[in-house]
């Protein structure tokens, strides 16, 4: 459990470096990663199955890295984009090309939609969590000054 | 020039460096217009799509202006959005006049990238890391790591030659795959799957899929579509460099069960 956070979080952080983040958000970006990642191993340990999964986990990433956005004076793009990226279906697509070629046209097709699916919850997911207005996380961002 | 010149000038440019460095099109469009109204211009218009900028002031007036920018996709640099955030700030608090700004928006466009080393190695620990959390063995992840390694320098030496981004996916995605499938073939025993999957994780479009989702949800659905086009065929680019390989590998070998 300890190893699959800390390597959550150190593999965020990789993609913070990627992207450009600034130095000072390293950490909170990894947090936020690791926590998403969390949020989708316990709805899966509680059989909700990829899916949903990816979706809750979605909702709570966006929901963290809006507060945090608030709280610390930057984009909320910041966290979003690299904590997002421990849910990306990049497995999907891997598996969903190498039954392609393997001619397992069935299974090619279910990883396909399967990857697809993942795509749309990480989307509704990530609307949820845009709909709640911005007035609540500013109060947010007043309590982080005092 | 006249004053409501130059402030077009500069709220377009600061528009057009955040656009550049990854900003979504509603920031981009809200920082514009806040800019001009700093300067007490009132009657402006905006319109941002994801590679373009347009804005006009003072339609009815001697002193009209408008102004067009072009602005291909680029590399996404949050630093960057960052600071021009924090600039758009310090001007709507009318801390700065226009000379000021225009000098620190051009400190925000030369700020030091991270150096190419600290690329390099971020990109390997990100795909061992999700070698790892995909369910890969320690071992496995090392194979990442060396796969991600070799990714980050092609795409550094891709990225100076200017080549085009799909191509860049598709040797990028090939690249990993027959790295992983040498070492395979030449018996060193790590998973297939897992290390190919983790290599192929830094080139997966999620900043696009997050940015399409952004831009649609705030109702620019054009800027949004284009978004999603770009990672949709991002996608697909990784799937035919990932399957070409393959398929390559197995006529090779005769026709072996990979």
């Amino acid at each position: 459990m300890i190893v699959q956070i800390a390597i959550s979080m150190a593999a965020t952080i990789a993609f913070a470096v990627l992207f450009h983040v600034p130095k000072s958000e390293y950490v909170l970006c990894g947090v936020n990663g690791a926590i998403g990642w969390m949020a989708y191993l316990f709805c899966i340990s509680h059989g909700t199955g990829v899916v949903i999964a990816s979706m809750w986990a979605t909702l709570v990433l966006t929901l963290i890295a809006r507060a945090l956005s608030a709280i610390r004076k930057m984009p909320s793009t910041v966290f979003l984009v690299t904590g997002i990226f421990t849910l990306v279906p990049g497995a999907g697509i891997y598996y969903t090309s190498y039954y392609l070629i393997m001619n397992d046209l069935v299974q090619s097709m279910a990883k396909g939609i399967e990857t697809f699916k993942i795509a749309g919850a990480i989307v509704l997911g990530m609307v949820f969590g845009l709909m709640l207005p911005q007035s609540w996380f500013n109060q947010l961002g007043k309590i982080g000054k005092k | 020039m006249p004053k409501s010149k130059s402030a077009l000038s500069l709220a377009i440019s600061v528009g057009e460096a955040l656009l550049k460095n990854g900003g979504e099109v509603y920031r981009v469009q809200e920082t514009v217009s806040r800019i001009l109204e700093s300067y007490g211009i009132e009657d402006y218009h905006v319109f941002v799509i994801t590679n373009g900028i347009f804005a006009t002031v003072y339609e009815q007036r001697e002193d009209a202006g408008s102004m067009v920018r072009y602005v291909p996709i680029g590399e996404v640099n949050l630093k960057r959005v960052a600071e021009i955030n924090q600039l758009s700030r310090e001007i709507c608090e009318r801390r700065l006049n226009i000379q000021e700004a225009l000098g620190k928006l051009e400190q925000c466009r030369n700020s030091p990238n991270e150096r190419k080393l600290a690329l390099v190695f971020a990109c390997g620990v990100g795909s061992a890391g999700f070698c790892y959390l995909l369910g890969g063995r320690p071992f496995d992840s090392l194979v990442s790591f060396f796969l991600g390694v070799l990714l980050e320098l092609f795409l550094l030496a891709a990225s100076r030659r200017k080549a085009s981004r799909l191509l860049m996916n598709i040797l990028g995605s090939a690249l990993v795959t027959a790295g992983s499938l040498s070492l395979y073939v030449a018996g060193a025993g790590a998973l297939l799957d897992k290390t190919i999957i983790g290599g192929i994780i830094p080139l997966v479009p999620g900043v696009a899929l997050i940015t399409a989702i952004r831009d649609l949800f705030s109702g620019d659905y054009l800027s949004g579509s284009i978004r999603l086009i770009d990672a949709l065929l991002t996608g697909m680019c990784i799937a035919i460099g990932v399957g070409g390989v393959m398929k390559l590998f197995q006529t090779l070998g005769g026709g072996v069960l990979l």
